[in-house]
């Protein structure tokens, strides 16, 4: 499971064309309206890969969507960001509540040897880790199946994986082309001055 | 006395089945996540695993916030005529 290079390419198509939609504002904007946009047209970009089809993409999508909507809409086709934005995202299982409450009196029923308190420390230890997931991965609050969260989080990772090889690989040749640039140039400069 | 032995072990058993699907789980994200990989011994723990998943996608985040950040600077040299403007337009296209 690693970023492909199909993957990486239709990002970069994506991204490029997020970036089209805001040129013109970016041209006469200021430094954190401009950040703002290349970084929401990334996050569309990388959702869009999915095509809807995790849980992650369609609340960043949902979550791009109140910050710019117009953006998202025009990244995605039409059709298909009306129903991505507009999908109810499922509501918070309340039923975890109970079935903490029933385990717990399970618990007090039952006597455990020390191995099965070690069990289940650890059980709580993952527990408690797996709901620092829940906060790093787009839309975690909607998964109450720790295996679907997981499952989410490995798809989320090669994504942002993804996105974030190919920004670091136009950032990184954007900025050696200028400074190899400004270095050639400062070269010829020196050159010329020297006569 | 035999329906809280049955109801225990029935709970058991469900929870077994996820445990294992969840082991299967965590051991793909020890192999994706860099810090992990490296180490290549299998005795990593779970919750170890998953603290360091949600470490790894906050570096994420940041790196990608310094990216834009990076790219937002560069960007503000593309209305004027330099070679840089030109390399970075032909890079994103414009």
């Amino acid at each position: 499971m690693q970023p492909t290079s199909s993957m990486k390419e239709e990002f970069l198509k994506k991204w490029q064309m997020g970036l089209q939609i805001y040129r013109p504002l970016i041209d006469n904007t200021s430094v954190s309206e401009r950040r703002k946009a290349i970084k929401l047209s990334a996050d569309v970009a990388m959702a869009s890969l999915r095509k809807g089809t995790t849980c992650w993409s369609r609340a960043l999508i949902q979550k791009t969507a109140t910050e710019d909507n117009f953006l998202v809409r025009q990244m995605l086709s039409g059709i298909k960001a009306e129903t991505l934005i507009n999908k109810k995202l499922p509501k918070v299982m309340c039923h975890r509540k109970i079935v903490r409450r029933s385990k717990k009196i399970l618990r007090r029923r039952q006597s455990r040897s020390a191995i099965e308190e070690v069990a289940a420390k650890a059980r709580k230890l993952v527990k408690k880790k797996t709901q620092g997931l829940r906060n790093v991965v787009p839309g975690g609050e909607f998964m109450s199946n720790d295996v679907l969260l997981i499952q989410e989080t490995l798809d989320y990772i090669v994504s942002l994986q993804t996105q974030v090889n190919v920004m670091r690989s136009i950032v990184d040749a954007a900025e050696a082309g200028s400074e190899r640039t400004a270095y050639y140039l400062g070269k010829l400069k020196f050159a010329i001055e020297d006569g | 006395m035999s329906s809280r032995r049955s109801s225990r072990s029935r709970q058991s058993g469900s929870s077994r089945i996820s445990d294992d699907q969840i082991s299967d789980l965590v051991t793909k994200l020890q192999h994706l996540i860099p810090e992990l990989r490296r180490r290549r011994s299998d005795k990593v723990s779970a919750s170890k695993v998953l603290q360091e998943t949600c470490n790894y996608i906050r570096n994420l985040h940041r790196e990608v916030d310094d990216l834009s950040d990076r790219l937002s600077e560069l960007l503000a040299s593309t209305d004027d005529d330099s070679a840089e403007a030109a390399i970075i337009r032909s890079l994103l296209n414009y």
